[in-house]
């Protein structure tokens, strides 16, 4: 059987239209990460640059924050893909899709790749709202495509984890309970937001395996010149890899129509 | 493939589908057979609950099947679902369109799902058949229910199927949708030949609309065949009768071509032969004087129902009590 091009691209297109025809949900796309760095980004504006650059190793917070903020976004569009597959389920559309030869697989990859591609459109706006921050970003080419490649990855592995969990589910609720039980835990025990040097060692198991670490650390690698662990990239690789596999294999199996 | 389609486009054979297990096992399809000729408009007719979007289901491939066999277009549902997929199309009981899209963007997305290649033509073919050429390029969300109705059927239309599965197309469409619906379906299967399956339980959609019928109740095909075929079973017309006096129940009886006779203080339901036959006799027998009152229903396809089901459409429990059974039957054919 070939490889269903097709309905993979008529598929992704929906996703990746649809979000741009709505755009209240571009405008919280945009916000939401935006906020964080106004918001939080400015909570440690009036600390003496000595004593952030001895704690956060960056004279501005916002400059650490930056990375950080941008992977832990990575998560909410897990929640989005999952969503917008039970909006699908409970609509019919589902039912349409797969009268069709098309294969509950390719739809559950189009919307793991959908959603991540939508929730790449906060990288730019968050960029420029850095700028505006007033945060120097002196990267190369090849630092600037390894960050996006790396939050691209990112997206995929949660996108694919949502949905798998999901995949039975025809509840609007779901999501957003699977988001909260996950979220929280993940975020903090990663090195999002704060460095991981003054955790305590259980937390620092933790976070040595998210996967929001790795993206985190490596982006704020590229932003504060410090060396790059290309290693990082590989360890996103492999859990974006892996999570399209379960999730495909998932889908496959127990992805509800209806 | 199935070699063996002999110029049917769908063959079910002892297909069961169960929810549930043990004692709460739910028989949405019990051991149903039919067969749908190629070409024909075949309507499954029967009361929420029956099995109806079941068997559509199976069919399509959506749902499982626990015990049987079938095929679609030559082709096993469930060893070969993609190429059933491939050859079928789909209008359901609610109208399923992405509104965000225009109806061109529908269809190219449809036939992205389908992986065609040089559908254009053919969409706009289709989009002119239905009167939506103009709106071609219009978001879905600003069209009338026909208009959306119509853009379902050019969607299923869209890959050349050979077989349309049709479900409830009509529910909840007032009367001039439903009529216009009914000539679109008329018009398709006309003009591109498709084989449709149409479930619904508008009686007068099945009888105007289908070759063929079948009953189908709590998952169980009850009867089948044309619609004449199947008034034709009923070998009876109901005489109604109000006199003004009483009359010996034995004569009525005796009477030839008589088949049932129920009575109460002057009123009379009288299951004859055909009232053609029957009249003649009676005026014979009872003078034209005494009668307050006469009527005569021919069988439709209600009456079939009421018939094979020993209830009407809807009604969960069959009537028991011969009186009530005529009445309704009376309803039915009035």
């Amino acid at each position: 059987m070939s490889f269903p091009w097709s309905p993979l691209w008529g598929l992704y297109w929906r996703e990746i239209v649809r979000t741009f025809r709505n755009p209240f949900v571009l405008l919280i796309t945009v916000v939401q990460p935006f906020m964080w760095l106004a918001f939080f980004g400015s909570s440690f504006s009036l600390a003496p640059s000595t004593a952030l650059k001895g704690f956060f190793g960056a004279s501005n917070y916002i400059q650490f924050l930056l990375p950080g903020v941008l992977s832990t976004s990575m998560l909410s569009v897990g929640m989005f893909g999952s969503m917008s597959t039970i909006q699908d389920k409970r609509f019919g559309f589902m039912k349409r899709i797969l009268i069709t030869p098309t294969s509950k697989g390719t739809v559950f990859l189009t919307k793991s790749l959908g959603s991540a591609t939508r929730g790449l459109v906060q990288f730019p706006v968050m960029i420029a709202a850095a700028f505006a921050f007033g945060v120097p970003l002196d990267l190369t080419p090849l630092e600037w495509v390894a960050w996006v490649a790396a939050l691209m990855l990112l997206a995929i592995g949660f996108c694919s984890l949502f949905l798998a969990i999901t995949a039975r589910s025809t509840d609007w609720q779901t999501p957003g309970v699977v988001a909260n039980f996950i979220t929280m835990p993940l975020m903090f025990s990663s090195a999002a937001l704060f460095g991981s040097t003054y955790f305590p060692d259980w937390m620092k198991d933790i976070s040595s395996v998210n996967p929001i670490t790795f993206s985190a650390l490596l982006g704020r690698s590229f932003v504060l010149g410090t060396g790059t662990n290309w290693a990082d990239l590989g360890y996103l690789a492999i859990f974006s890899g892996a999570m399209l596999v379960m999730g495909y294999f998932v889908s496959s199996r127990w992805l509800r129509v209806e | 493939m199935n070699a063996a389609l002999d110029g049917n486009a769908v063959v079910v054979k002892d297909l069961s589908k169960h929810y549930g297990s043990g004692e709460r096992v739910v028989r949405a399809l019990d051991h149903v057979s039919l067969s749908i000729p190629s070409g024909t408009v075949f309507g499954l007719l029967g009361p929420n609950g029956a099995g109806k979007t079941t068997l559509i289901k199976v069919l399509t491939g959506i749902t499982d099947i626990t015990g049987g066999d079938a095929s679609v277009a030559g082709f096993d549902v469930r060893r070969e679902s993609m190429e059933v997929r491939a050859r079928i199309g789909w209008v359901a009981a609610e109208v399923i369109l992405d509104d965000d899209f225009s109806a061109r963007e529908n269809l190219w997305f449809q036939a992205k799902l389908q992986s065609l290649k040089g559908w254009e033509t053919r969409a706009e073919d289709l989009l002119a058949f239905f009167s939506l050429a103009d709106r071609a390029d219009d978001k879905v969300s600003s069209f009338s229910t026909g208009m959306r109705k119509k853009l379902e059927i050019a969607l299923a239309l869209l890959h050349q199927p050979t077989v349309i599965f049709m479900d409830e197309p009509t529910i909840g469409l007032d009367v001039s949708t439903r009529r216009m619906l009914w000539d679109i379906v008329t018009g398709v299967h006309k003009e591109f030949g498709v084989t449709v399956l149409l479930t619904t339980h508008y009686i007068e959609e099945a009888d105007a609309l289908c070759d063929r019928v079948a009953i189908i109740d709590q998952g169980h095909i009850l009867a089948e065949g044309t619609p004449s075929e199947l008034k034709g079973r009923i070998k009876a017309d109901i005489v109604e009768l109000e006199t003004a006096e009483s009359l010996d129940p034995v004569r009525i009886a005796a009477l030839p071509g008589v088949q049932e006779v129920h009575a109460q203080g002057n009123g009379w339901t009288i299951r004859v032969g055909t009232a053609d036959d029957f009249l003649p006799r009676l005026f014979a027998t009872v003078r034209t004087d005494q009668i307050r009152r006469i009527s005569v229903d021919k069988p439709s396809l209600e009456t079939v129902f009421l018939e094979v089901t020993g209830r009407r459409m809807g009604q969960e429990e069959p009537i028991r009590d011969l009186r009530k059974f005529y009445a309704q039957m009376r309803r039915a054919r009035g």
